[in-house]
């Protein structure tokens, strides 16, 4: 069971990114004010609930003086940061009962599409409240049952903010952070999986090239290699992130250019030993074409140790996508992980305290890099088995 | 000496190829270096004006030969930005990335020879889970991470430390500005020791295993050698140029960090420079960032070559030839 552990982990990761947040009931967008708590954080203030009252369209004819929809509610906290009224009404009222009193919030003849804020003053003096009196707590005067009643027919659904959303609260524009987790995800994967792919593709035809030709080609692809392995490589990552636009896939192509060396040098010396191989010059002296023997048997040769290789290589890519996407080099679309750490670092997690919107991001490169590693060690072993005593 | 100018020739190469690179990338890719800086309500003239102040309006062959003078004689140009000359920004923040780096990498290679060593001298002990520990977390960890999270706790949760900066504002006076400056350095530094001493002393401890299993260190302590001889002279004095040869590697990967350790701290070194250059599109400044940096770890390179030299006796007799 342990042995399998990354592996259950990486498919179970693997299947969040492709379903997304949606079967989760997570939905994109602001959810609610910024920097909610996580809802299991604090009980003693209050969630952000929305209570929705509905009739059904076709009997609306004949308003009946009764309530055609009710929800109810009971209130235990102080008044909420925000109140607002979005829908539809098509004649009727729409009734707030408090244990104080009743408002009659809206009240319309026809049909008329609702959007008030409770901020807003001509909805303060419909109601009768000074300009200046913050109206939630006029709305909600004390702890207990209200209720909201829709009479005659239409669509409305009120939304009552407080500073609680969630699994993982909200970030600084109020979007959840359970959804720009799980988004996040798919982000990691491809970045991660896809450059080191391209990489290894260019490391092994390269290092295959170096390894079977020798010579003026072997000098010159190694000696790359060795200027490759000594520039400083986020900057120039930054710089041509900055240069060549901050999509999803130039980041992909750029840093797959930069993560081949290390396959090339692995693939150059296992072709080196090959090469001279006994079984190779006879595979020759029978007259192989030089591609079939490249082909037909040095790569598959080095199949197992690039399968390796790419696992290995995967969290090298996150971790650099990562850290772009921190440094505010991704595009701001893309909600990455790295984007998120960047959002949290520049727009004040630290003065808010919002430490949820820097640990699930953080926690996820970090266990998505364990993940692989471990993946990749496994490999190793399995294409070496002498690894597996050395270790211990 | 063959091995020696092999070495300063290879350093060369890296380099002309980081002067060449920084040339053609701002230069020859895809947009108008001067758009960053214009107004698209400039005239045609104003515009030609400021390619001339910038030397934009040469052929690409005269620009490159003005450009490979101005850069090895570290005159840069101005900012476009901010107009001021790219040097003399640069010269108030480049002993700073010093400040840091320098004793980080000296500190958490320290730590991690220390730890890794005894480490593999006592297998299964609590000092080799830590070295394991603090080596995965060295390699999986996103440093900016780590750099987050004890910002949150140091300077937020328990603010012992300061948020952001490299002094206080105002900067006091006199023995307190050093201080001052280095109680905004100490997190940033002790973050780095922490980032990557696991990485170090996972290595060391790996290739002492191996080393302390050879036979002649075997042979070294059946002739009756004390314990700490055996260690330090035969076994660590085997593994000191591979050693050598990893801490040579790391380099580019430390001066990349620093990038990253600026921006969380918000000190002013020349990083950050490099990424608020980049981000402003402001190109003078991003190149002669980029070509200091590089032009360090070409330094810390060839260095490292030549401490190798010293240590690694074949090396050295090979040299002497």
């Amino acid at each position: 069971m342990t042995r399998y552990l990354s592996i259950f982990c990486l498919v179970f990761l693997a299947l969040l990114a492709l379903l997304g947040p949606t079967p989760l009931g997570l939905k994109d967008g602001p959810q609610a004010p910024p920097y909610s708590k996580p809802d299991w954080l604090d009980r003693s203030i209050a969630s952000t609930v929305i209570l929705r009252v509905s009739s059904d369209g076709g009997s609306s004819s004949e308003a009946s003086p009764e309530a055609s929809s009710t929800a109810a509610l009971t209130w235990n906290y102080v008044a909420p940061l925000r109140v607002a009224l979005t829908g539809r009404l098509d004649g009727g009222a729409l009734r707030w009962t408090t244990p104080e009193g009743e408002f009659s919030l809206a009240d319309a003849s026809g049909s008329a599409a609702l959007d008030l804020d409770a901020r807003d003053i001509p909805f303060k003096r419909s109601l009768g409240i000074k300009p200046f009196d913050n109206m939630p707590s006029v709305l909600f005067p004390s702890r207990g049952e209200y209720r909201l009643s829709l009479l005659g027919s239409g669509d409305v659904a009120m939304k009552i903010e407080g500073g609680r959303w969630g699994w993982l609260g909200t970030d600084q524009r109020g979007r959840d952070v359970a959804t720009l987790f799980v988004r996040g995800i798919r982000i990691s994967l491809i970045v991660g999986i896809t450059a080191t792919l391209i990489a290894t593709l260019l490391g092994l035809s390269l290092g295959l090239v170096s390894g079977y030709a020798g010579g003026f080609t072997d000098a010159l692809i190694m000696r790359t290699v060795d200027v490759l392995l000594s520039i400083p490589t986020l900057p120039i990552l930054m710089v041509l992130a900055g240069i060549w636009g901050k999509g999803l896939w130039n980041l992909v192509l750029i840093l797959s250019i930069f993560s081949w060396m290390g396959t090339a040098r692995t693939v150059r010396a296992l072709t080196l030993t090959l090469r001279d191989a006994p079984w190779v010059d006879g595979l020759r002296a029978l007259g192989a074409k030089r591609n079939y023997i490249l082909f037909r048997h040095l790569v598959p040769e080095a199949l197992p140790l690039l399968l390796a290789n790419v696992a290995l290589g995967v969290p090298g890519a996150i971790l650099a996508e990562a850290g772009l996407a921190f440094l505010g080099l991704s595009d701001p679309r893309l909600p990455s992980w790295g984007r998120m750490l960047h959002e949290a670092h520049t727009f004040g997690s630290f003065t808010n305290g919002a430490w949820w919107t820097i640990l699930p991001p953080g926690l996820g490169i970090s266990l998505i890099c364990l993940i692989f590693m471990d993946v990749g060690r496994k490999l190793e072993e399995r294409a070496d088995p002498r690894l597996k005593q050395e270790i211990n | 000496m063959n091995a020696l100018i092999k070495r300063v020739a290879g350093s060369l190469v890296v380099l002309v190829v980081v002067l060449v690179l920084n040339f053609f990338l701002f230069r020859v890719m895809p947009g108008d270096p001067l758009t960053g800086v214009m107004d698209p309500r400039f005239s045609p003239e104003a515009k030609q004006q400021l390619a001339v102040q910038w030397g934009l309006d040469k052929p690409l062959t005269e620009q490159f030969l003005v450009y490979i003078r101005e850069m090895l004689s570290f005159r840069f140009g101005l900012s476009m930005m901010t107009g001021i000359p790219v040097w003399d920004e640069l010269k108030s923040r480049v002993p700073n990335t010093v400040a840091l780096l320098l004793p980080a990498l000296l500190l958490s290679a320290a730590l991690g020879l220390w730890l890794g060593v005894k480490a593999a001298l006592k297998r299964g002990s609590k000092v080799e889970r830590l070295v394991l520990l603090s080596g995965a977390v060295s390699f999986s960890f996103p440093s900016f991470f780590v750099q987050l999270l004890l910002l949150l706790c140091f300077a937020y949760v328990w603010p012992i430390f300061p948020l952001r900066g490299t002094s206080s504002i105002p900067p006091p006076e006199g023995p307190a500005a050093l201080l001052d400056y280095l109680w905004h350095l100490t997190l940033p530094l002790f973050s780095l020791v922490i980032l990557s001493f696991g990485g170090w002393a996972l290595y060391i401890r790996n290739m002492m295993v191996k080393a302390l299993g050879e036979d002649y260190v075997l042979m070294a302590r059946a002739r009756g050698l004390p314990h700490r001889r055996v260690v330090w002279n035969h076994a660590f004095r085997s593994i000191l140029p591979p050693v050598l040869t990893i801490f040579l590697l790391s380099l580019p990967g430390v001066v990349s960090g620093a990038v990253i350790t600026e921006t969380v701290f918000s000190l002013h070194g020349a990083g950050r420079f490099l990424l608020e250059a980049t981000n402003s599109h402001d190109y003078p400044s991003a190149g002669a960032a980029f070509f200091l940096l590089a032009l360090l770890t070409v330094f810390c390179n060839l260095l490292a070559d030549l401490i190798y030299v010293l240590v690694d006796p074949r090396v050295r007799r090979e040299s002497a030839r």
